[in-house]
C-alpha cells in the first residue's frame, strides 16, 4: 500500500521548509495550456468589491461589541535603558480607566526576543505599559498620568557601530545572531575572479522601509466560558491562534481567530502581535471585550520594517560578458530581532555563474525588529545585483539586456535542480518589445539640458511554488449555491475570487453561485499564512480536489435523474448535460430534488515535485526624467513582464503587479525610516514624513504576463505573483537614473539630495 | 447640536474637541469612514460636508451644526450603486479596500466640481488620498469612466 503521509519541500519567503503532507484523495490531471477552461482565466470582478465600495466591509477596528473597552500603549521614549520607576496609580485613579498592564501581570510573552512590557528598554517605542478605559480618548489621556523614570544606557542604532569594537551589547548574546555571518558558496570565486577579463566592485546601500499598511496591527478580544475569540488583522489566522494558545496556555480548540477583511499586510502581520496579546490579557482580566489597535506612530515605529542593507559586490566577467564570479559581502540591519532574510539568495539564482559566494552579516541594534516585507531579502538583493550588472555592462560597453541574456540560468545551480518551468527569456523579449528597449536605448540619452531622460531594466526571480498543507471543503446547498470553505486569508489580493473561480470551473457552476468563506479558525479547515505569494498555488489545488469530489457526487445524483451514467455528464454555466441523450438539468434543480442532502467535497494540497525549483520570473523596464537642478526624479513609464504560470484572473493579477511596482517605486525614490542617531529614535513616524507614492507619482504602467501553465508545479498550473513585481522595480529605476546622468547609482531612495550629490559639483 | 448624516437627523452633544471622524465612527457607529493617520495626511477619513470633501479627522463636529454630512454608507447600496462605486468595481480600483470609502467620496467631490476632468485633473484631485496597495492606475481609470457616466448635474 502506498504511504499516505510523506514529506515534501515548500519554499516560503525564500526559506525552504520540509513539510509533512497527507496525500490527497485524488491527483487530477494538470490543467495544461490546452485545457478547455471557462471560468479560470476570466476577468471575474473581485467578489468582495461590493462590501468594500459601500463601507459594509468590517475591519478589525470596526468591530463593536457590547461593553467593549479600549487600550492605549505607553511606549519608551529612548532607545536603550532601564525603567526605574513605573507608577500607574495616578492613571488608574482617573474616571473611566478600568485597568493597566505591566510586565508584572502579563504572561511571559516574548516578541522578537523582547519580553512584552520588559523594564529593560531595547529600542525606542518599545511598549512599557498599557491602559484600558471606557474610550480610547480616556485611555490615551491616562498615559500622561503615569509616572515613569528611565535610566538611559548607551544605545547603538547603526550596523557599523553595532559591529565596531567596544560597541554596547544590544542583546545579552551579542550583536549578531549565532548563525551570522551566513555564507553560501558554490564553485571557486577566487579562481573565477582570476579568470575574469573585467571586474567591477561596488558598494550598495538600501534603506529601512516601513510597510505602512493603512490598517494598523490590531485585535479585538473576547473571553466566554474559557474560550477566547480574537478578531485580528492578520495574514495568518492559524499562526495567530497557535501564538495565543501558547501564550495563555490554552488548548487550540479554545481559541478562535477571525479575519474577514484586512487593510493590508505586506508581510508584517504573520502571527499574534503586541495588540493581540494585550487585548486578550485585558479581556481576561476584566471579563469584557477589548479593542486594541495600534496608533499610526506605533504602526510606523514598532510593527516591522524591511532591513537596511549594505552590499559590497564584485562581479568578474569575460570580455564577451560571460560571468566568471560573483561575490557579495552584505550587512543586514535586523533591529532588535527578526529572521534572517538576506539579500544573498538572488545572487545565486538569477544568472548562470559557476562561482558565487555570499556572506551575510546580520546585525542586532537598538531599533524595532524587522519583519517580512513583500519579497524580503530579494528586494534588497536585486537592487545590489541588478545595479552591479548594469555597472558591468557599462564597463563592457554591452547592452545591459544583452548581458543578462548571455548569462541565462537554465537550472537552479545551487541545488542542482531543474526549474519546473521558466520563461524569463520571453519576459525579456516581450518586455523589451513593448518598452521599445532597443529604440529608446539607442536614442541619445542624458544630454546636457536640465531635464535628462534615461532607461533601465532589471530581472527578477522569486520562489513561488507554494505547497502543502492546505485544505478546502466545497459544499453544495439545496438551491445549487456553492460554498468554498478554507482557512486562508484574502489580504486584498483577490484570493476569495480566485478560489471561487477554481471551484466554479470544476463544478461547471455559474461564478455568481459560488462564495468563498475564509478567515475563521473555528469553522474552516487549515490553510497556511497568506505570505510568500503562496495562497493560489497552495490552496487552489486543494479547492480543485474538493470541487472534483463534490462534482462526482453531484453527477452521481444527476445521472439517475437524467437516465444515464455519471461518466456521460458534463456541466457548464450552471447546467448539467448528458452527452449521450442530450438531456439537461440545472445544478439548482438537481440539488432541489435532493432536498437537504448536502453534497460535500474535501480536498487537500499534494506534495511538490521532487528535486524541482518552482519559481516566478520577470523583467522590468523603466524610463525616467531627472531634473538636474532640483534633483527630482520622475518615473515616466514602467513595462513589467512576468512569468507566474497560469493566471486564474488576469484583472486581479494585474492589480497585484501594479501594486508591487508602485511599492517598488516608493522604495526607489521616497521611502526611508530616518533615525536620530544621537537619541536613537525614529523622526519620521507619520505618513507625511514617511513618503509613500501618491496617485500623482504614478507612471504609465504596462504590466503583463507571459509564459504558460506550469503543469509540473501543481495541477492548476498557477505560481505566485504578488511579490515578484516589487523585486526589480527599484533597480530598473536606479539603472534608468544612472543611464540619464551617466553615473553610478549605489544608494536608494533617490531623494533630491542624493540625486544632486550624484552630479558633478560644478555642473 | 444637529447633524444630518446621510439624510437622517441626529442630535448629538459631543465635547468641543471631538472630531467629526470620532462622532461618525464611535457615536453613530458609521464605521465605513476609516481612521488611518488621524492628522490629515492620508485621506482615508474623507467625507462630504455640504457637498465639499473634508478630512473628517481634522474637522470638529462642533463646527458642523446643521450640516449635511455624506459618508460612504450614504452613497449607494448594492443594487443602487453610485456610478463611482460601480466604476471602482468594474475597473478593480480597490484591493484591501481600506482607503476605498475615502477614495470614492473624494472622487464624487471631484466630479461634482469638475464634470469633465482630464487625467491630470484626476491625479491632482485625488492626490490627497493615499493607497498602499497601489490601485492608483485603476483609480484613475475608474474616475474617468465614472465621469462619462455621471450626468453634468448628477
Amino acid at each position: 500500500m502506498a504511504k499516505r503521509f510523506v514529506t515534501t519541500k515548500v519554499e516560503i519567503e525564500g526559506r525552504e521548509e520540509t513539510k509533512v503532507v497527507e496525500l490527497p484523495s485524488r491527483n487530477p490531471t494538470p490543467w495544461g495550456d490546452d485545457a478547455d477552461l471557462h471560468v479560470v482565466g476570466q476577468r471575474v470582478p473581485r467578489m468582495d468589491a461590493i462590501e468594500k465600495v459601500t463601507g459594509d466591509a468590517r475591519y478589525t477596528a470596526d468591530i463593536q461589541l457590547a461593553g467593549m473597552l479600549h487600550v492605549a500603549l505607553l511606549r519608551a521614549p529612548i532607545a536603550r535603558g532601564r525603567v526605574t520607576t513605573l507608577d500607574l496609580s495616578p492613571a488608574l485613579a482617573l474616571p473611566g480607566v478600568r485597568a493597566a498592564l505591566t510586565v508584572d501581570d502579563t504572561p511571559d510573552i516574548a516578541l522578537d526576543g523582547v519580553r512584552l512590557f520588559d523594564r529593560t528598554i531595547y529600542y525606542a517605542n518599545q511598549p512599557v505599559a498599557a491602559v484600558c478605559a471606557d474610550s480610547l480618548e480616556i485611555a490615551e489621556r491616562a498615559l500622561h498620568a503615569i509616572v515613569i523614570s528611565i535610566e538611559a544606557d548607551p544605545h547603538v542604532v547603526t550596523a557599523e557601530r553595532a559591529l565596531a569594537a567596544g560597541a554596547p551589547r544590544v542583546r545579552s548574546s551579542g550583536n549578531t545572531p549565532r548563525t551570522s555571518p551566513r555564507v553560501m558558496s558554490r564553485g571557486d570565486v577566487d579562481a573565477g575572479l582570476r579568470d575574469a577579463d573585467v571586474m567591477i566592485t561596488r558598494e550598495y546601500r538600501t534603506p529601512t522601509a516601513l510597510h505602512t499598511a493603512l490598517e494598523p496591527h490590531g485585535a479585538v478580544a473576547e473571553w466566554s466560558g474559557g474560550h477566547l475569540t480574537v478578531w485580528e488583522s492578520t495574514q495568518g489566522i492559524f499562526n495567530t491562534r497557535r501564538d495565543i494558545a501558547k501564550a495563555f496556555a490554552l488548548p487550540l480548540s479554545s481559541v478562535r481567530v477571525i479575519k474577514n477583511y484586512m487593510g493590508g499586510g505586506f508581510g508584517a502581520k504573520n502571527g499574534a502581535s503586541h495588540a493581540t496579546y494585550i487585548a486578550a490579557a485585558f479581556a481576561r482580566k476584566l471579563g469584557r471585550p477589548i479593542r486594541c489597535i495600534l496608533d499610526r506612530e506605533g504602526e510606523q515605529t514598532d510593527a516591522g520594517n524591511r532591513s537596511a542593507t549594505t552590499q559590497r559586490v564584485t562581479i568578474g566577467a569575460k570580455r564577451d560578458g560571460t560571468l566568471t564570479a560573483i561575490t557579495l559581502d552584505a550587512t543586514i540591519s535586523l533591529g532588535i530581532g527578526g529572521w534572517l532574510a538576506g539579500p544573498g539568495r538572488i545572487y545565486h539564482e538569477l544568472y548562470r555563474c559557476a562561482n558565487v559566494r555570499s556572506s551575510e552579516t546580520f546585525v542586532y541594534m537598538n531599533t524595532a525588529a524587522m519583519a517580512s516585507f513583500r519579497a524580503p531579502g530579494s528586494v534588497e538583493g536585486a537592487f545590489g545585483l541588478e545595479c552591479a550588472m548594469d555597472a558591468l555592462a557599462r564597463e563592457l560597453d554591452l547592452d545591459p539586456l544583452e548581458l543578462r541574456r548571455r548569462n541565462y540560468a537554465q537550472h537552479d545551480q545551487d541545488k542542482g535542480r531543474a526549474y519546473s518551468d521558466k520563461h524569463l527569456d520571453e519576459c525579456y523579449r516581450l518586455g523589451a518589445e513593448r518598452f521599445g528597449w532597443s529604440r529608446t536605448r539607442d536614442a541619445k540619452r542624458g544630454g546636457s539640458s536640465r531635464m535628462r531622460r534615461g532607461v533601465g531594466m532589471a530581472s527578477l526571480t522569486w520562489g513561488a511554488g507554494g505547497g502543502p498543507p492546505a485544505y478546502a471543503t466545497v459544499r453544495i446547498n439545496r438551491d445549487g449555491t456553492i460554498e468554498v470553505l478554507t482557512g486562508a486569508q484574502d489580504l486584498g489580493t483577490g484570493a476569495r475570487t480566485v478560489l471561487a473561480q477554481i471551484a466554479a470551473e470544476v463544478l461547471g457552476a455559474k461564478i455568481t453561485d459560488v462564495r468563498t468563506v475564509l478567515g475563521d479558525t473555528e469553522r474552516l479547515p487549515f490553510a497556511s499564512n497568506s505570505w510568500g505569494s503562496i495562497t493560489t498555488a497552495s490552496v487552489g489545488p486543494a479547492v480543485r480536489v474538493a470541487a472534483e469530489e463534490a462534482r462526482d457526487s453531484l453527477f452521481e445524483a444527476a445521472a439517475g435523474m437524467l437516465g444515464t451514467e455519471p461518466e456521460d455528464l458534463e456541466s457548464r454555466d450552471g447546467e448539467i448535460h448528458a452527452k449521450s441523450n442530450d438531456a439537461c438539468m440545472l445544478i439548482r434543480d438537481v440539488c432541489e430534488k435532493l432536498g437537504d442532502v448536502m453534497i460535500i467535497g474535501q480536498g487537500s494540497r499534494g506534495p511538490n515535485p521532487d528535486k524541482t525549483a518552482i519559481s516566478a520570473f520577470g523583467a522590468q523596464f523603466a524610463e525616467v526624467e531627472v531634473d538636474t537642478e532640483t534633483g527630482r526624479v520622475r518615473v515616466l513609464r514602467i513595462v513589467s513582464a512576468h512569468d507566474s504560470g497560469r493566471i486564474i484572473n488576469p484583472t486581479l493579477a494585474e492589480s497585484q503587479l501594479e501594486g508591487g511596482i508602485i511599492q517598488g517605486l516608493g522604495y526607489a525614490l521616497f521611502e526611508e525610516r530616518v533615525l536620530d542617531e544621537r537619541l536613537g529614535v525614529p523622526v519620521n513616524p507619520t505618513m507625511h514624513d514617511y513618503k509613500i507614492p501618491t496617485i500623482a507619482d504614478i507612471p504609465a504602467i504596462d504590466a503583463f504576463f507571459v509564459g504558460a501553465s506550469d503543469t509540473v508545479a501543481n495541477h492548476t498550473g498557477a505560481k505566485g505573483l504578488a511579490e515578484p513585481p516589487i523585486i526589480g522595480t527599484a533597480p530598473a529605476i536606479a539603472n534608468a537614473v544612472a543611464n540619464a546622468l551617466g553615473v553610478d547609482v549605489t544608494e536608494i531612495p533617490l531623494t533630491p539630495w542624493r540625486v544632486l550629490a550624484l552630479l558633478p559639483r560644478d555642473s | 447640536m444637529r447633524l444630518i448624516v446621510n439624510g437622517a437627523s441626529h442630535d448629538v452633544t459631543p465635547p468641543a474637541h471631538e472630531t467629526l471622524l470620532a462622532t461618525l465612527r464611535e457615536r453613530l457607529e458609521l464605521t465605513g469612514t476609516k481612521l488611518v493617520c488621524g492628522r490629515g495626511e492620508c485621506g482615508a477619513c474623507t467625507v462630504l460636508v455640504d457637498g465639499v470633501s473634508v478630512y473628517s479627522c481634522l474637522t470638529l463636529t462642533a463646527a458642523c451644526d446643521d450640516c449635511r454630512i455624506t459618508t460612504i454608507e450614504g452613497v449607494g447600496r448594492d443594487g443602487a450603486l453610485h456610478p463611482v462605486q460601480a466604476a471602482f468595481i468594474e475597473y478593480d480600483a480597490l484591493q484591501c479596500g481600506f482607503c476605498t470609502p475615502g477614495q470614492i467620496l473624494a472622487a464624487i467631490a471631484l466630479l461634482r466640481d469638475n464634470v469633465h476632468p482630464t487625467e491630470d485633473d484626476v491625479r491632482r484631485g485625488m492626490s490627497g488620498n493615499l493607497c498602499r496597495c497601489g490601485t492608483y492606475p485603476k483609480i484613475v481609470r475608474a474616475v474617468l469612466a465614472a465621469a462619462e457616466q455621471t450626468l453634468p448635474n448628477g
